[in-house]
């Protein structure tokens, strides 16, 4: 209805986006200006655009986001891959569905924070609680959402199997895994985003770098420019994670033309 | 759960063969002393924890204080939540205005705003509830918009055919037609907020509620405390989904679709 500019996004829609940032932005400004709250509490907005620059240029920032994706990567790799292989099992065979179901879906009840001491006090607090800490957050939604493909192939496909006599490793990579993928992609999605948050929560528990060692520093030291700063890095992480894995999917599922993609 | 009964008494039995057998090992390394009691305590152990901690120790009143710690941070979040996905809902330049916003913030991992809040608040009640707020927030707000949005165009007409307008139509047509969207929303708002508590009172110590036995079983190294709790915190989670899916049945007579997160 409205014009729409060459790029196709409409310009009285950016406008609208822009209101409440911008509302955001001046009471901010507004309130460091008549020095509302102390310089400690709530620093300019120059500021933490400074101190990104800062943390940028001394290295500090990427030392930390490199140690902190290391984290996600292990994690997600070892969780991911048995939480798949797992939903597989569980999804072709009904007797293990019913033999280990139950166990997994009352363990999947627990918040994965509560885990949290236990693994401390079984592994110490070093590089092994985080990554365990994070395969158990990566290990649920896979299993969840493999399960769930695996289980939801339909008939005329298994039949398809039985025509083609496709049997064990065919049948998997064929039939089962394609028929499957789009659950087990949103369960990829779902647990990167579970990962970034427990990643965070991990580190804030005790760790000598990544981003939420610096977020807990900064509090420590009472810089709440660093730790603002460390929000802003964890939220545009997240956001690219997300938006990448949005692109991968709809590469993956290109041949899919009905599927939506995403989760929640 | 009630699928597994109606596979009949067979599919009953394997459901328990892993836990029972599970339970045998455990008590067979424990007591053999294969594995120090500070890393597996006996199967025993806990349940007499359990018992101790009932009757002697005031773990009722932490499991209330927790649950008091959720139902204020979840009344604040979803109500917050409820009006602004109404209010997004229910109009185009609303939703233009806040959902860019929204998605904005919603990159944050809610426990990043751990450190922040408790800059900002001090350690005490506050940040804790403005936590759980946050973590109901966000489902309540999403779920209430997509359930407005789609409400049917036939439904609206016959609103309009009864000339219901403003508050009316809002109260007779949409908010039934958005009802199980909400529904599921609550319901993953109160599983965020389970999961968010733990998380807090565990990153910001705390005297009372369920986060405090498992941090000091963790400091005393004793693992049937933090076993204990693993339990009760899952048990309890695991009733609340519970709860929310039955009020989920009775508003739709479906099943409430539910993951965490």
């Amino acid at each position: 209805m409205s014009k729409r500019n060459f790029s196709g996004i409409d310009l009285k829609d950016m406008l609208l986006a822009l209101i409440v940032p911008l509302f955001v932005l001046v009471l901010w400004q507004i309130a460091v200006s008549l020095q509302l709250f102390s310089e400690l509490l709530l620093i300019p907005p120059v500021t933490l655009v400074k101190t990104l620059r800062d943390l940028a240029h001394s290295g500090d920032l990427t030392v930390n986001i490199i140690a902190s994706s290391k984290r996600v990567v292990t994690g997600f790799l070892i969780g991911g891959s048995a939480g798949l292989i797992l939903g597989v099992f569980m999804g072709i065979s009904s007797f293990v569905d019913r033999f280990i179901g139950p166990l997994i879906k009352a363990c999947k009840h627990v918040p994965l924070f509560a885990w949290m001491p236990m693994i401390i006090l079984l592994f110490g607090i070093g590089e092994l609680t985080k990554v365990v800490f994070l395969s158990i957050g990566a290990f649920f939604p896979i299993l969840y959402n493999t399960y769930q493909g695996v289980s939801g192939v339909p008939k005329i496909y298994r039949e398809l199997a039985q025509v083609f006599d496709y049997k064990s490793y065919r049948y998997l990579a064929k039939i089962i895994i394609p028929s499957a993928m789009p659950s087990i992609i949103t369960g990829v999605r779902l647990s990167f985003g579970i990962l970034w948050m427990f990643l965070v929560g991990a580190e804030l528990f005790g760790s000598e770098d990544g981003l939420g060692y610096m977020m807990t520093w900064g509090r420590q030291l009472f810089q709440i420019d660093v730790v603002m700063a460390g929000l802003v890095v964890i939220g545009f992480i997240g956001f690219l994670m997300n938006y990448i894995l949005g692109i991968i999917e709809k590469h993956v599922l290109r041949w899919q033309l009905s599927f939506e993609g995403g989760a929640l | 759960m009630l699928k597994y009964f109606k596979k009949g008494i067979y599919s009953n039995i394997a459901s328990f063969i892993l836990p029972v057998l599970l339970l045998i090992i455990w008590q067979y390394i424990t007591v053999n002393g294969y594995i120090s009691s500070h890393i597996l305590p006996k199967p025993n152990k806990i349940l007499s924890t359990f018992l101790w901690l009932f009757t002697a120790e005031r773990f009722v009143f932490d499991i209330t204080f927790s649950l008091g710690r959720v139902m204020v941070g979840l009344v604040i979040g979803v109500l917050s939540g409820f009006f602004l996905g109404l209010l997004m809902g229910l109009s185009k330049t609303a939703e233009k205005i806040f959902a860019p916003f929204l998605h904005l913030v919603r990159q944050v991992p809610i426990i990043g705003w751990i450190p922040l809040i408790v800059m900002w608040f001090g350690l005490n009640e506050t940040p804790r509830y403005l936590i759980i707020a946050i973590a109901a927030f966000f489902p309540a707000a999403l779920n209430t918009f997509s359930g407005v949005r789609s409400v049917p165009r036939s439904y609206e007409e016959l609103g309009a055919v009864y000339g219901f307008k403003g508050f009316n139509r809002i109260r007779r047509i949409i908010l039934p037609a958005a009802l199980p969207s909400i529904v599921t929303g609550i319901s993953l708002s109160l599983a965020m907020s389970w999961e968010l508590l733990v998380a807090a009172e565990l990153l910001m110590a705390t005297q009372f509620g369920v986060g405090r036995l498992i941090l000091v079983g963790r400091d005393k190294f004793q693992m049937e405390l933090v076993i204990v709790g693993i339990i009760t915190v899952g048990f309890i989670g695991f009733l609340m989904t519970k709860i929310v899916e039955q009020f989920g049945k009775g508003t739709q007579g479906g099943n409430v679709f539910h993951q965490r997160f």
